[in-house]
C-alpha cells in the first residue's frame, strides 16, 4: 500500500480530531488573523447609521439555538448600535424553539449595559405561529397579532407600543435568520410595506441573500460568523465573533490543506495503481 | 454564579459531549441524548401550539366576544377526520381552504416580492458610468442568468448553440455550488466554535466555582 493509498483511506476520526484541536487551540493561545470588511457589511453599517436617532426599529430573532454562535453576535452588535443611537427596539421571533427566550436574554443583558428600561426603550413581542399571516397582519395592526408581549403583558400597558400601530411607525428592520423566513421579510414586509431592511444570516444562507442586496431588497448583509466579526470591527467592539474568527481561519487552512491532500491522494494513488498494473 | 446556573451549564455540557461522542462511534450515551432531545422538542412544540394558537388565537378571543373564530376552529378540527377512513373526505374542506388562501398569498408575495425585483435587477444597463468593472459584472450577471435558464430548458435537445450555452450554464451552477459549499463549511465550523467557546469559557470556567 502506497503513501497515497493510506492518505485516501485515513480514518475520518483523525480528521475530526485535527479539526477539534484547530478549534480548541486558539481559545488557549489566541490567534489573530486580519478581518477585511466586505461592501455588504459596510452597507449594513451605513444603513443603520442613517436611521434617525431615537427611531423605533425591529430586531427579529429568526434563528434556532443551534446557530447561536453565528447569529447571537449579530444580535448583540445590532443592540449596541441601536442603543448607542437611542433607538427604541421591538424584538420578535418567528421561530418557536428558542427565538423568544434568546431575544429576552440578549435584550435584557444589553439593556442593563446601556441603562435602558423594558417597556419604554425595548419590548419583546415573543413568538407567534404562522409567519406569513404574522408578517402580513402586522402591516395592518401589530396589536392584532401580538395582543400581549412575551411575558403576557398587554401591549396597551407598554409605553413604547402607545405610538406603534403597524410598520408605518417602524423606521428600520434588522432580520437575523438561519432559515427561509428572511425571504418572507423581504417579499412581504419590504416589498409590500417598503420598510428599509437589512439581514444577518448564517453562512449557509448568506449566498442566497447576496442577490437580495444587489436588488436593493436588503440594504446590507452579514454572512455568518465572519459577517458578525466585521460588524464588531466596525462598531469597535471585540466580542465573540472576533474571538471565534481565529479558530475559523485555522480550520479553513486545515480544510484547504486536506482538500489538496485528498485530491493529490486520489490522482497520484490512481497513477501508482496504474503503473503497478 | 448560582448553583442553578452551574447545574444548567453542566447539563448543557453533558448533552454537548454526549452528542459529540457519536464522532468516535455510535454509543448508548449518544442515543440517550438524541432521544431526550427528540422528546423535549415534540413536547415543547405541543405546548407552544396549544398556548400560542389554540388559546391565544382561537379560544381567548372567542370567549372575549369574537364568535366568528369558531369557523376557523371548526375547520381546524375537521383536519382530524383524516384519522378515519370513513370520514377522511371531510378534511378536504379545510385543505381546500388552506390551499386557496396559501396560493393567493404566496402568488402575490413571491411575484411582487421576489420574482419581479430579481428580474428587474437582471435588466441593468451594461454601461452605467460605473467603469469597466461594473460593466463586466453586469455582463457576467446577464450571461449567467440566461445560460442557467437555458440549462433548465428541456423541451429541445441540448445540441449546437443550445448545448454550448447550457454548458456555460453548468459552469455558473458549479461555481454557485462551490460558493455555497464554502459558506456551508464556514457555517458548520462556526457551530463547532460556538460549542467549544461554551465548553472552554462556561463549563471549564464553572470548575472554579465548584472546586
Amino acid at each position: 500500500m502506497s503513501f497515497w493509498d493510506k492518505v485516501e483511506g485515513i480514518d475520518r476520526r483523525w480528521i475530526y480530531l485535527m479539526v477539534g484541536l484547530m478549534v480548541l487551540i486558539p481559545f488557549i493561545f489566541p490567534a489573530k488573523f486580519p478581518i477585511s470588511i466586505t461592501p455588504e457589511a459596510q452597507s449594513l453599517f451605513d444603513a443603520v447609521e442613517a436611521v434617525p436617532d431615537g427611531s423605533t426599529v425591529m430586531v427579529v430573532f429568526d434563528y434556532y439555538p443551534s446557530t447561536i454562535a453565528e447569529c447571537e453576535p449579530m444580535a448583540v452588535a445590532a443592540f449596541h448600535h441601536f442603543f448607542r443611537k437611542n433607538c427604541k427596539i421591538i424584538t420578535l421571533s418567528n421561530i418557536p424553539l428558542g427565538g423568544p427566550s434568546m431575544a429576552e436574554m440578549v435584550s435584557r443583558s444589553m439593556a442593563e449595559q446601556y441603562g435602558k428600561e423594558y417597556g419604554i426603550d425595548f419590548v419583546n413581542l415573543g413568538y407567534k405561529y404562522g409567519y406569513v399571516a404574522v408578517l402580513s397582519g402586522m402591516g395592518v395592526s401589530i396589536e392584532s397579532i401580538f395582543p400581549a408581549d412575551n411575558s403576557g403583558t398587554p401591549l396597551s400597558e407598554l409605553p413604547l407600543m402607545d405610538s406603534i400601530v403597524n410598520y408605518e411607525q417602524v423606521a428600520f428592520i434588522w432580520e437575523i435568520a438561519d432559515n427561509a423566513t428572511a425571504d418572507y421579510w423581504a417579499s412581504i414586509v419590504n416589498a409590500q410595506y417598503g420598510v428599509p431592511m437589512v439581514c444577518g444570516a448564517t453562512a449557509v444562507m448568506a449566498p442566497k441573500f447576496y442577490a437580495f442586496v444587489a436588488a436593493g431588497q436588503f440594504l446590507g448583509l452579514l454572512g455568518g460568523m465572519k459577517g458578525a466579526a466585521e460588524y464588531e470591527l466596525l462598531l469597535g467592539e471585540t466580542a465573540a465573533a472576533t474571538v471565534g474568527m481565529g479558530a475559523q481561519s485555522l480550520v479553513h487552512l486545515l480544510i484547504i490543506g486536506l482538500v489538496i491532500l485528498g485530491n493529490l491522494g486520489f490522482f497520484l494513488g490512481r497513477r501508482y495503481r496504474e503503473k503497478k498494473r | 454564579m448560582t448553583a442553578v446556573e452551574i447545574l444548567q451549564i453542566w447539563i448543557i455540557a453533558f448533552f454537548t459531549l454526549a452528542l459529540f461522542s457519536f464522532m468516535y462511534k455510535d454509543n448508548p450515551v449518544y442515543k440517550v441524548a438524541e432521544h431526550i432531545f427528540a422528546g423535549l422538542t415534540a413536547g415543547y412544540q405541543v405546548g407552544l401550539i396549544w398556548d400560542t394558537i389554540i388559546l391565544q388565537q382561537v379560544w381567548d378571543p372567542m370567549i372575549g366576544g369574537k364568535y366568528y373564530l369558531i369557523i376557523p376552529g371548526i375547520l381546524g378540527c375537521l383536519m382530524f377526520t383524516r384519522f378515519s377512513s370513513r370520514f377522511s373526505w371531510v378534511s378536504r374542506v379545510s385543505l381546500a381552504f388552506v390551499m386557496g388562501v396559501t396560493s393567493g398569498i404566496f402568488l402575490i408575495s413571491q411575484l411582487h416580492g421576489l420574482v419581479l425585483p430579481q428580474m428587474r435587477d437582471t435588466m441593468i444597463p451594461l454601461v452605467d458610468g460605473g467603469g469597466f468593472g461594473a460593466s463586466l459584472l453586469a455582463v457576467i450577471v446577464v450571461v449567467g442568468v440566461l445560460s442557467t435558464l437555458i440549462y433548465f430548458y428541456f423541451s429541445k435537445e441540448h445540441t449546437g448553440a443550445l448545448g454550448v450555452t447550457a454548458k456555460v450554464g453548468i459552469w455558473f451552477i458549479m461555481i454557485a455550488f462551490g460558493a455555497h459549499f464554502g459558506y456551508t463549511v464556514m457555517g458548520r465550523v462556526s457551530l463547532l466554535i460556538g460549542r467549544m467557546q461554551f465548553l472552554v469559557e462556561d463549563w471549564v470556567g464553572s470548575f472554579a466555582h465548584i472546586f
